[in-house]
């Protein structure tokens, strides 16, 4: 299979085993034994015994120290940066997740993914999600993080490659101006084609179609043509981001899809703002940002509406300890189900301590754009029957978010648990 | 600002000591904490400047305790040494988990337990294209064109060719029984195979009739590479050859060892390649003595983007010793030495350890830009001709190989 390349080129190599003096000896003595003369020079709690037939298993705090120390020894150029390493490290961990909500942002992503907790936009002005639609049939892989994979390795291995999704937009924002939609899907930016498995998959079909005498040859060559021009200049989603997200000036030409159908836009890229809490119309905004539920308590106390309406639309990357405080202002005391993962040390039961015994009943206006803190916050409440939900369907993000910086200033987000209303007391 | 300042206390108490060294930053340089700083990591967990070491463990232990599924620690552990070595942002360099690591050993080494044939995916099950003439099938009566359809009374229609392949391979001695449908039996054909030890031909060769040329396909350079090489050749030779085409397209490389053998086919006590290692360190590999063949003949090498490492040294030795004409397009470009080095619990890491320079100097590492979209570097063919993807396409067949085609027409010239 010449057209999709698989990583074949990266595991291009020259076997040579090392040995002390690496660059002097004989290459001779290097070659009659690529592999197990290849060890003096490790550290001896990791080298391999040829003869070893057991399985050892390393600790990975010994295991990291030791393979920075190879690197830092034996690596063509000299590596001066320990928390660049690091940094590697944590992205190859969070990638391994396959997990389009748990992920790893570089050092300027990180920063950008901060600013929008805030409400702080440049690029398009959207919030935007990874999502998996319609592959989970592919079988999940092992590979690493899409940043450790080029995009042909992508589309050649079998990973589910999620697509990118607008999820909220700033209102009046760049994007919001050009018509874009939440639920979008970013097809193309800059006429670089965001990479996902349709390709691979529509391909894995025209050559079982061709096999199975069905399609001609040049019909499966006008697919292999089509999927060649593409993957040249094909973006990975989290690059993607990069684009939509980042800078102020110039224009940004970008494909959309919605309903399998292509939109084109061209959009001039600006700062643009999601507006933070405060009364808008006949309802209040809650944005789940640090502090929230001071002014919601101040809300509440002044407002006379009943029941009282929560708007949690827009509302996509709300922090999750500023919800509880917010769940603890509008609700009395008690459990109001359960943030669930698959064993016991993460099913933590959502529980207000000391809640608002005189709380209101309250209508949130929710649809698609009410993802993550929102919606558990929405849900939360209705399952104790102390809250309607107006408005569309939710996002179908109910999750729990750990957001850690580690010192390089990348950092990443952890999904730590899903609402559960079971498991709870209900 | 002392509702600001409230809210800071308070966020202190709730971050812990991690917002601590975030904001500690700050108050020794005399200022106060950027509010806008503070209130924007609201929520966020830091790690404080810490060790390498200690951000790994503590990411890992994270993930392992805090991730709502459960996750495999070997499966955590590795895909961060893999992050680790991948931050260099070197493809070469990278981390080889056990499976992958094994797989890797096996491959250059060229030996498996299996019966000595290549299939391919067929709707039937898996058909044979190749069978190596030393192997167990061979003598068990299988050939080229037949079609497996049944491995130890199952049926195998409709599997992966990968599932097939595994099922047929297994310990040595042992015994696998094959139904196979051939093309002009009426009934399929049973056979009983011991399983062997294989070594895969790398070299392959062919007699083109039409312009009385040898074809050798050189496939990757693994050990025994070059006497294969000289036994095809051999045998090419007793055909009386005009002209002879080495095809490396999608050649990935292999050993350097290999590549030195070959060119002292070619030359003798000649520079091969130069390394440069850290520091300036340098070593020169150079061709053996004794070795070099006679060439009554003109000899063109067939190249692509896929032929690399190894094959680039070869090729690009061959080339700047003007001893064959490079035909095709251009190489990828891999410039740089890996040494590997195994870990005890079976995996191992694959470093770049130098640079290497062919034997006229030039540095034909591959450059590309942001978008990953290849720049520079590789050999540059002396004769340019892409693929013609456009009909069907079988290698070593002038007829459907337009790239050979044009090396033959090259060879033609020459003589």
């Amino acid at each position: 299979m010449k057209e999709v390349k698989s990583s074949t080129v990266s595991v291009v190599i020259l076997v040579l085993a090392a040995g002390a003096g690496l660059l002097g000896i004989q290459l001779r003595d290097r070659v009659d034994a690529p592999i197990q003369q290849a060890n003096s020079m490790v550290s001896p709690t990791l080298v391999a015994s040829v003869e070893n037939d057991v399985t050892v298993s390393i600790a990975e705090g010994d295991y990291f120290r030791e393979i920075k120390s190879l690197v830092e020894r034996e690596y063509v150029e000299k590596v001066t940066d320990e928390q660049k390493l690091a940094a590697g490290a944590v992205r190859g961990m969070v990638g391994s997740l396959n997990d389009p909500n748990s992920l790893y942002y570089d050092k300027k992503q990180f920063n950008t993914f901060l600013n929008a907790r805030v409400g702080k936009y440049e690029g398009v002005g959207a919030e935007f999600a990874l999502v998996l639609r319609g592959e989970e049939n592919l079988a999940a892989s092992k590979e690493p993080d899409e940043g450790g994979m080029s995009a042909e390795e992508a589309l050649a291995s079998k990973a589910r490659v999620p697509r990118l999704m607008v999820t909220s937009l700033t209102p009046g924002g760049p994007a919001d101006q050009a018509g874009v939609k939440p639920g979008d899907l970013v097809y193309s930016v800059d006429n670089h084609w965001v990479i996902n498995t349709d390709m691979l998959v529509r391909f894995q079909k025209a050559q079982r179609e061709f096999a199975a005498k069905k399609i001609s040859l040049s019909e499966l060559n006008q697919v292999r043509k089509e999927i060649r021009a593409k993957t040249e200049r094909a973006l990975l989603p989290m690059r993607a981001w990069e684009r939509l997200m980042m800078g102020t000036k110039g224009n940004l030409a970008v494909t959309w899809e919605r309903n399998g159908k292509k939109r084109d836009t061209t959009i001039a890229k600006a700062t643009s703002e999601m507006p933070g809490s405060g009364v808008i119309g006949n309802a209040y905004r809650l944005a789940l940002r640090q502090g929230a539920e001071a002014g919601l308590k101040q809300y509440l106390q002044n407002s006379k509406a009943k029941p009282v309406r929560i708007d949690l639309r827009q509302n996509t990357n709300g922090d999750f300890a500023a919800m509880q405080k917010c769940l603890a202002v509008l609700a009395p005391t008690g459990t109001y189900g359960m943030m669930a993962g698959d064993r016991a040390e993460t099913n933590k039961p959502l529980v207000v301590k000391s809640g608002n015994a005189a709380a209101p009943m309250v209508e949130f206006l929710v649809d698609e754009t009410t993802r993550g803190a929102a919606e558990v916050l929405a849900l939360a409440m209705q399952s104790k029957g102390r809250a309607k939900l107006a408005g569309g369907k939710t996002g179908g993000a109910a999750f729990s978010t750990l957001v850690v910086q580690i010192p390089d200033g990348s950092g990443y987000t952890l999904v730590t648990g899903e609402y559960k209303v079971s498991g709870g007391a209900k | 600002m002392n509702v600001g300042k409230t809210i800071f206390v308070g966020s202190l108490a709730v971050l812990g000591s991690g917002a601590l060294g975030f904001v500690w930053r700050d108050l020794k340089q005399g200022k106060m904490p950027d509010a806008g700083a503070t209130s924007r990591l609201a929520g966020v967990r830091t790690v404080a400047k810490q060790s390498s070491e200690e951000v790994f463990r503590q990411t890992f232990s994270q993930i392992r305790h805090g991730y709502y599924r459960a996750v495999k620690p070997d499966s955590l552990k590795y895909a961060g040494i893999q992050g680790l070595m991948g931050s260099l942002g070197d493809p070469h360099t990278i981390f080889l988990p056990p499976r992958a690591a094994a797989a890797f050993s096996e491959e250059t080494r060229g030996n498996f337990y299996g019966v000595g044939a290549r299939l391919q995916g067929d709707t039937l099950g898996a058909a044979v294209r190749t069978v190596f003439e030393d192997g167990p099938a061979y003598a068990a009566g299988l050939r080229a064109g037949d079609v497996i359809i049944q491995v130890n009374g199952k049926k195998v229609s409709g599997q992966p060719i990968d599932d097939i392949v595994q099922q047929i391979k297994g310990k040595e001695g042992t015994l696998v029984t094959l139904v196979i449908a051939r093309p002009k039996a009426e009934k399929p054909i049973s056979m009983q195979i011991k399983r062997a030890r294989i070594v895969a031909p790398s070299v392959e060769s062919k007699y083109l009739e039409g312009s009385k040329m040898g074809y050798v396909s050189i496939s990757n350079f693994a050990e025994p590479t070059t006497e294969q090489f000289d036994k095809e050749l051999s045998r090419l030779d007793e055909k009386k050859i005009t002209g002879l085409v080495i095809d490396l397209r999608s050649n990935p490389g292999g050993l350097l060892d290999t590549a030195a053998e070959l060119m002292s086919r070619f030359v003798e006590n000649k520079t091969v390649v130069t390394m440069r290692g850290r520091d300036g360190r340098e070593e020169i590999v150079r061709s053996y003595s004794g070795a070099v063949r006679n060439w009554p003949y003109p000899v063109a090498v067939l190249i692509d983007e896929n032929s690399a490492s190894a094959s680039e040294i070869f090729a690009g030795g061959l080339q700047d010793y003007k001893k064959a004409t490079l035909v095709g397009t251009h190489s990828y470009g891999k410039a740089s030495v890996q040494n590997i080095y195994p870990i005890i619990d079976r995996s191992s890491a694959k470093i770049t350890i130098a640079k290497y320079y062919l034997p006229g100097g030039e540095f034909i590492g591959r450059k590309v830009d942001d978008d990953g979209i290849f720049v520079s570097g590789g050999l540059k063919p002396d004769v340019e001709v892409e693929l013609n993807l456009d009909g069907e396409i079988e290698f070593g067949n002038p007829a459907k190989d337009n790239q050979l085609q044009r090396a033959i027409d090259v060879l033609k010239t020459k003589n």
